[in-house]
């Protein structure tokens, strides 16, 4: 009941974070030098051209009305339509996103599969050579750049093994899955179509590997720090005092206690890989949101950095809020208090 | 003999150093019998309890045989050593708040020794863990098995540390201070507990405490530590009315007593000294009201003053008793300028 209230509270709270997002990159985008109208028309362009383009658009009445009138849109679900692409940006967001999500998800399921148990392995071996080993690991991850570490990996696995696709998200030739949530991982399973499957599979390595060699650095050096305070607790001297053996205290008693910041951090680093996808995304061509970002603000097409900054934002929010509620679930002190 | 500790000694790493935190500690416990260890804070008394249960942090070095029932268990693997632990011998915490898992609910905690030493199943334990709130005094421990230990009182939580502890009825028990961090009223039930405890079960109990009115409400014989020695030991009664060593007498002056209010309570000058520095000779000089010559150049060996009475300390003579033992001393010093 208490979570449920917590949730609620937590998505009312949104509202003024949005409202202040939108402002935000709305007041940036009108003072970014150039005119989108010059931009459409092109260099032969005829001023009355440009004036009734300028009109069509609204770019010529007061910022606040631009705005307002883009909010209203909003509130019905529309967000208005790229002055690049034609069509409404909802569209354009539909078409690019999934791709991306699905790129940054892989990328904290990597993160998640090797940072933790680095991390806790790092912790149980302090001072060790398992410890150094993954500490100099976790260093290199956090400092290397994410593109020139892409650059690195297509030269390695694609260019000179040939193991690994190194760009799209599909082999030539293949058609992408009936549409469902517009990842293909997930969609080539819902229709059992397991070549499909496996192409994307294989196209989500590299890209996911790029992505997620920062936040492994993060979320091990986290989990380490975070599970030596915990081992030094008296409760896991009980456990040790108990007869358990070693790995029961560690993933049994310490990790579930030691987990929170590392959660808490894991959900900052997914907003910290949705920014970092459009690096990643440039050197793989992966057909995501940040390609789409980059095009947008090339060809200064407001409304659809508008609707990728507010979907950024919005999924950034989500995500914290699921981590938040998984507090909940993990201590139940929160419950009782 | 149920444990049996041989010329025990700890040394601990600190600042890349190694430094002699217990020195040459030797005692032992029968089935049934409750052994005090008290003295200050830092006397190397809650080392002494790690030690036993071999649960040092990495970087300690101990030397000498702790002997578990005919078992040296200092010398076994670590793998025999998490199946005595819990098993034959369990131990119970100052802290009962921050020594249980504030993420597990109590039923957990008191059921994982069962898991990992038993091959009860799951219905079967769950009564067992049942069982043992109820031993130590629990109510409703239908409700309390699913409760997690936040939402316990203090002295609630120190009697699931107990039942924890007795899950597997070992033979041994040690306690370290189990009642200094609870309340005056709740320390009361808790010995009272561990009083019951005793008489129902043959277990051996090692006491730790500072406090001499724990000692005189539980413990059969006393072992007195001082900077990581052993400076006397005695039965009980014996302790506290013939006290031999400076320090057991300087201890038991600093305890109040009721209907004295206008003495001054008693209290002993200066600090205890520090691993890594400590003097030669009797490591109790310093603050000692009866320091001699000697006492500042060669350590007292423990010796035999009555029958199971024992202290280190150069006042006294094996043969004389409790009578001064200058003229001894005046020979060994004498032995010493030559």
């Amino acid at each position: 009941m208490d979570a449920l209230r917590f949730i609620g509270k937590r998505l009312l709270l949104m509202i003024p974070i949005l409202i202040g997002i939108s402002i935000l990159t709305f007041a940036i985008s009108n003072t970014i030098p150039g005119d989108p109208a010059r931009l459409i028309l092109g260099p032969k362009a005829t001023p009355d051209g440009l004036e009734a383009l300028r009109e069509d658009m609204g770019l010529n009445d007061p910022l606040y009305v631009q705005y307002g009138r883009y909010m209203s849109g909003i509130g019905q679900g529309d967000l208005g339509k790229s002055t690049y692409s034609q069509r409404p940006v909802v569209d354009d967001l539909l078409r690019y996103s999934p791709a991306t999500i699905e790129l940054t998800m892989f990328a904290m399921f990597i993160t998640l599969i090797i940072g933790v148990p680095f991390g806790v392995i790092s912790a149980s071996r302090k001072d060790r050579i398992a410890d150094q080993f993954t500490r100099i690991f976790a260093l290199i991850g956090v400092a290397m750049p994410a593109f020139w570490l892409g650059l690195l990996l297509l030269l390695f696995f694609y260019l000179k093994l040939g193991v690994l696709p190194g760009s799209g998200r599909l082999d030539g030739g293949m058609s992408p899955p009936e549409y469902v949530t517009g990842m293909y991982t997930v969609d080539a399973l819902l229709a059992g179509n397991w070549s499909v499957f496996y192409s994307a599979f294989m196209h989500l390595i590299l890209p996911g590997i790029t992505l997620a060699a920062v936040t492994v650095g993060m979320i091990t050096r986290m989990t380490r720090s975070s599970m030596l305070t915990v081992l030094q607790s008296d409760y896991i001297r009980t456990a040790f005092a108990k007869g358990a053996p070693e790995n029961r205290v560690l993933y049994g008693h310490a990790l579930r206690n030691g987990i929170m910041p590392v959660i808490t951090l894991l959900g900052m680093a997914f907003g910290h890989a949705l920014g970092g996808s459009i690096l990643v995304e440039a050197v793989f061509s992966w057909p995501g949101l940040g390609q789409y970002a980059v095009n947008a603000i090339n060809y200064l097409d407001f409304p659809a950095v508008m609707g990728v900054t507010m979907l950024i934002a919005v999924m950034f929010i989500i995500v914290n809020l699921i981590v938040d509620t998984l507090y909940f679930f993990i201590d139940p002190r929160l419950k009782h208090s | 003999m149920l444990l049996e500790v041989k010329h025990m000694s700890l040394s601990l790493k600190r600042a890349g150093k190694y430094s002699k935190i217990l020195d040459d500690i030797s005692f032992y416990i029968e089935q049934g019998e409750t052994l005090g260890i008290v003295g200050e804070s830092g006397c190397g008394k809650s080392m002494t309890a790690l030690s036993l249960m071999q649960l040092l942090p990495e970087k300690a070095r101990l030397e000498g045989d702790v002997v578990l029932q005919q078992k040296n268990i200092s010398k076994v693997s670590k793998r025999k050593l998490e199946k005595i632990r819990g098993n034959q011998m369990s131990m119970i915490f100052q802290d009962p708040l921050t020594s249980l898992n504030p993420l597990q609910t109590v039923g957990v905690q008191v059921e994982e020794s069962l898991i990992l030493h038993t091959k009860k199943n799951k219905k079967e334990r769950r009564e067992r863990v049942l069982q043992l709130l109820n031993a130590v005094g629990l109510p409703r421990a239908e409700e309390l098995i699913d409760e997690y230990p936040h939402q316990l009182s203090g002295g609630m939580r120190q009697r699931i540390m107990i039942a924890i502890a007795m899950a597997c009825e070992p033979q041994l028990l040690i306690c370290d201070e189990p009642t200094t961090a609870l309340d005056v009223t709740v320390q009361a039930q808790i010995l009272e507990l561990m009083n019951e405890i005793k008489r129902e079960t043959e277990m051996g109990i090692v006491m730790i405490t500072h406090d001499m009115g724990v000692v005189a409400e539980v413990c059969d014989r006393v072992i007195v530590m001082y900077a990581g020695k052993i400076v006397e030991e005695a039965p009980v009664i014996e302790l506290f009315g013939n006290p031999k060593h400076p320090y057991t007498q300087g201890l038991l002056a600093s305890i109040p007593k009721l209907g004295r209010r206008k003495e001054k309570l008693g209290s002993i000058p200066g600090t205890v000294p520090t691993p890594g520095s400590m003097p030669t000779g009797c490591r109790f000089a310093d603050r000692c009201p009866h320091v001699m010559e000697i006492c500042r150049s060669v350590t007292p060996e423990m010796i035999q003053i009555q029958k199971s009475h024992q202290t280190a300390c150069w006042l006294y003579d094996e043969k004389e008793g409790n009578e001064n033992a200058t003229t001894r001393s005046h020979e060994l010093e004498a032995a010493l300028h030559n």
